[in-house]
């Protein structure tokens, strides 16, 4: 013990050094959303005469009212919802069934096109989105809901999630079932779909948060801005972002529109972190 | 009593077996396996792990196909039939309780599946839930339960579909010493109660001895022995069973032939000791190896002028009501002997020794049993 | 259960019905997604290459001319300066995005209250959409008002015009998109610290070992295979930069900060020359690749010897 005791001395010393950079990380971290908050909370006019009253009353939530009051956001907000509600109900569909097909059901060709569906995890949305965006042209896609809800549903990764998922439950649950005279549909709504419910919440939560803030699909697809998602919707309002003396507004915008998220985030926080701790491991 | 008695096939509600092989691949998981079970007898399969009585089970229960055989219920054929048909139930090792099912929805599940009505449902399961006192945890589920708990409701969960064969694929395993064997009794109590053909899978010779009618051992993919519990212990038709069966193991020695006398074969152990066999000199084929095989129980301590042999005690373990003696002998055989508890021996002394003829069997090179008569 | 039958079982198993029945439904099972698998990726996939052989502009017109938009490419200095661009920002956003993720990782591995507080911090800024965040560090950086001009000018020092500095706006992006994505690479390494077994450090401890003897000889081994995944993860992601550079500074001062994506979308989207961004997609695609695979395949190397 009396060895140790210096070296536990110069681990604190440590300690605060590292202490130092924590602080010093965090604050870099918090300060640009706080800076955000801050500035919405400011009348246009007193930004425009000098941001730096951003650090000093008076507060209005002038900003928010006039957003509330007369806003395309909300069209966004409602096309936002309506594209990932559908994109990620529609990969649980899809994956569950199919994930439980790969798991458990012996079919032709299901060992060739599981390692298809591995190459399909490796390529990046760029190499599509051209070909892609020509097809949906063709079928006059573009500018629909099912112009912006459809490529979402292509992704593999749902598929492999739960297709692991399915292949850990125990088979000795279908055959109880089984020998409970269960159907093979059956099996799979009765028991294993309720089984499954912690990996769809995993993957609902991870499907809802990158379709929400997806970003070029949308941009190219939904060029009327009536069909705007929330993303793109704040993009094209910050374009003429240099001239506007909206700024404040400008801000309050961007608080409203991160809100649906971050609540979606904080509700959900648990099954993302249990979702990253499957694919650390 | 029933002991013996109801083994013959024909019967209502019977279970025939005929020629039953499977392979997964090149593996052959069962070879050509041959079984009639009765309409109420109690049928436990020992052996080892991987000796396929697992498979046997579940190609009973429809959960594997067999490649060539016939599988008979009732005198009908099933094996072309699902699980869900053949008028099984069975009680896995993990139990398999659907885990977001309460406890009834859990009982009434394969009842629903076939569609019986709500009123009859309800009053099986409060049948059923009364028989094994898990009429209080009906609206708990499965995580909810003790380990014992859950044993009684995968019973349950099989008792309530009215099977004509129940099947137990090692249902004990996953208890402590102490619930296993109360568990036991209670598994004993329930056959006693419904009076069903049913089959229990296990590794645990203990649980073949207590439960079973008739005890099927099995090794490597075969039937080494069909027969009652004494029979299997008395008269172990095979080198494997008499090894398999019998805490501390049957001891095996080889020897060769001596005097023969009529209906009486002698044998010499590699000490020069002359042993008197039940085996007779006809029995007995004119080639090969032979081994003696002696239980620890019919293996005797004696001063040392008093023994056939004599021999040097290596190790005594001490049990509180018993005594193991690891013994070896001049010629190299190295054997135990049972003792009363109060052994006086201590390792390093040299004993006489002496065996009990009545108890002896000799084996011949593939392991068979030449001591049986019939 | 019995071994053999337990070895035997994942890949040979046959239940009562392995016949005609389960191929029939196992198809149906995995037909709903499998359509859309083929013709939302595996059919652009192809097309995408096909098209990159043609000269195809936005009315259909198309005429196949071989390999010849990636010849054109690669005498387009723009496009030349786009790929330079982009290898200069995943060097500025890989390496410092894993040791940061790393470092909070260590940091915040433990129950205290702060610890989780600030774990929440950390990964707030990631669910936030790429237009939101621009929004915010354009309102930090921009040297009329911003947050770090506000600093500067209060120290007596002038601000910075970081986005219209040829210098400067790759880094700025970069440091705004580390501030974005550090969440999930602190995530996974945390998830990974979590796994590692706790008597190895009391066996560490025992053998009187320090706690950066402990971190070099027991966490970092412990969770190398961690760091392949978040490496591989941040180099794919970061290679498609896009968002960022489009909103902050459109690619600008002088295509100083034109990543490969942004030109990709303004010869395809913009100037509507669709098989030569058709090209350009994918020599990205390619890129992407050998790097995933140089990653994957020299952690393999290293873990072998």
């Amino acid at each position: 013990m009396t060895l140790r005791a210096p070296s536990a001395g110069a681990g604190a010393g440590r300690n605060w050094a590292l202490l130092a950079l924590l602080a010093l990380a965090s604050l870099a971290m918090a300060a640009p959303l706080l800076w955000t908050l801050l500035l919405s909370l400011k009348s246009n006019g007193d930004l425009l005469r000098s941001t730096r009253s951003a650090f000093s009353p008076p507060y209005t939530l002038q900003n928010y009212s006039d957003i509330l009051g007369h806003s395309a956001v909300f069209g966004w907000l409602l096309n936002s919802t309506i594209v990932s509600l559908a994109v990620t109900l529609g990969v649980l569909a899809l994956s569950s069934l199919a994930g439980y097909g790969f798991a458990r059901l012996r079919f032709p060709g299901r060992a060739v096109l599981f390692i298809v569906l591995l190459f399909g995890l490796a390529i990046p949305e760029q190499s599509v989105i051209i070909a892609r965006h020509q097809m949906f042209s063709a079928l006059n896609l573009h500018n629909t809901y099912r112009g912006l809800i459809l490529p979402g549903l292509a992704a593999p990764f749902g598929v492999f999630l739960m297709t692991q998922y399915f292949r850990a439950t125990p088979r000795e649950l279908e055959e109880a079932a089984t020998l409970d005279g269960a159907s093979r549909f059956k099996i799979f709504w009765r028991i294993l779909l309720p089984l499954s419910l912690p990996a769809q919440a995993t993957l609902g939560i991870f499907t809802f948060l990158s379709t929400w803030n997806d970003y070029w699909w949308p941009l190219i697809s939904a060029t009327d801005s009536d069909m705007y998602t929330l993303t793109v919707g704040v993009a094209s309002s910050q374009m003429n972002f240099a001239q506007t003396n909206g700024l404040g507004y400008l801000m309050a915008q961007a608080v409203f529109a991160s809100a649906p998220i971050l609540i979606v985030y904080v509700i959900f926080q648990r099954y993302i972190v249990a979702g990253v701790s499957r694919a650390a491991t | 009593m029933r002991r013996c008695g109801t083994t013959a096939g024909g019967g209502v509600g019977n279970l025939a077996l005929r020629g039953v092989s499977k392979r997964f691949g090149s593996t052959v998981v069962l070879d050509d396996v041959s079984l009639e079970i009765g309409a109420d007898e109690f049928l436990v399969v020992l052996g080892p792990s991987g000796c396929g009585k697992s498979t046997l089970l579940r190609a009973i229960a429809g959960l594997e196909t067999i490649d060539a055989g016939e599988i008979e219920i009732d005198g009908a054929r099933v094996d072309h039939l699902p699980p869900g048909k053949r008028g099984v139930a069975m009680v896995f090792q993990g139990y398999a309780l659907y885990p977001h099912m309460t406890v009834r929805g859990n009982i009434a599940f394969g009842l629903k599946n076939i569609g019986t009505e709500r009123a009859e449902i309800d009053r099986r399961i409060a049948a059923v839930a009364r028989m094994l006192e898990i009429e209080h945890l009906l609206q708990r589920l499965p995580a909810e339960l003790s380990g014992g708990q859950r044993q009684r409701v995968a019973i349950g969960r099989a008792i309530v579909k009215d099977p004509k064969v129940f099947m137990f694929d090692e249902p004990l395993s996953n208890l402590d010493a102490a619930l296993r064997s109360r568990t036991r009794q209670e598994i004993a109590n329930l056959h006693r109660r419904i009076r069903k053909a049913m089959i229990f899978v296990t590794h645990d010779q203990t649980e073949a001895m207590t439960l079973a009618d008739r005890i099927v051992v099995m090794n490597q993919q075969r039937i080494e022995q069909v027969g009652t519990p004494l029979q299997v212990y008395r008269e172990p038709a095979t080198i494997f069973v008499a090894t398999f069966i019998g805490s501390p193991a049957m001891n095996i020695l080889p020897v060769t032939r001596a005097a023969g006398s009529g209906t009486l074969q002698w044998v010499r152990l590699a000490d020069g000791t002359q042993i008197e066999t039940t085996a007779s000199e006809a029995s007995l084929p004119g080639q090969g190896a032979l081994r003696l095989g002696l239980r620890p129980e019919s293996v005797r301590l004696c001063g040392l002028g008093d023994g056939q042999t004599k021999a040097l005690v290596d190790f005594v373990e001490f049990l509180g009501d018993k005594t193991h003696v690891l013994l070896s002998l001049a010629g190299g055989d190295r054997l135990v002997a049972l003792d009363g508890a109060s052994c006086p021996v201590h390792a390093g002394e040299s004993v006489g020794v002496l065996f009990d003829r009545a108890a002896t069997h000799l084996f011949d090179a593939e392991g068979r049993n030449r001591g049986l008569t019939g | 259960m019995d071994s053999c039958e337990q070895t035997a079982a994942p890949s040979t198993r046959r239940t009562w019905a392995a016949s005609k029945s389960e191929a029939r439904s196992g198809l149906l099972f995995v037909a709903p997604y499998l359509i859309v698998f083929a013709v939302l990726l595996i059919y652009p996939l192809f097309s995408g290459i096909w098209l990159s052989l043609h000269k195809a502009d936005l009315f259909g017109g198309s005429q196949f001319i071989g390999a010849q938009n990636y010849a054109r490419l690669f005498r387009d200095p723009v496009f030349l300066t786009a790929v330079s661009n982009t290898l200069y920002f995943v060097l500025l956003t890989v390496p410092p995005l894993t040791l940061i993720g790393l470092g909070l990782a260590l940091a915040l591995n433990n129950r205290s209250r702060w610890s989780a507080l600030l774990r929440g911090l950390f990964f707030s800024s990631s669910v936030l959409s790429v237009t939101i965040v621009t929004l915010i560090w354009r309102m930090v950086l921009i040297p009329d008002g911003g947050l770090i001009a506000n600093l500067l000018t209060s120290i007596g020092r002038s601000p910075v015009a970081f986005l219209s500095d040829a210098h400067l706006a790759l880094p700025a992006i970069a440091f705004t998109t580390i501030w974005w994505c550090i969440g999930l690479p602190m995530m996974l390494f945390l998830a990974a610290l979590q796994q590692v077994p706790r008597d190895l450090y009391e066996a560490a401890r025992l053998d009187n070992a320090g706690r950066w003897r402990m971190l070099a000889s027991i966490t970092l081994p412990s969770i190398r295979h961690t760091a392949l995944v978040v490496v591989v993860i941040e180099l794919i992601l970061q290679f498609q930069l896009f968002g960022q550079a489009q909103i902050m500074t459109l690619g600008g001062p002088n295509n100083a900060s034109l990543p490969m994506v942004l030109f990709i979308y303004q010869v395809g989207f913009q100037r509507w020359d669709i098989g030569y961004a058709a090209a350009a997609s994918e020599i990205l695609f390619g890129m992407i690749l050998i790097a995933a695979m140089t990653q994957y395949f020299a952690a393999r190397g290293r873990e072998s010897r």
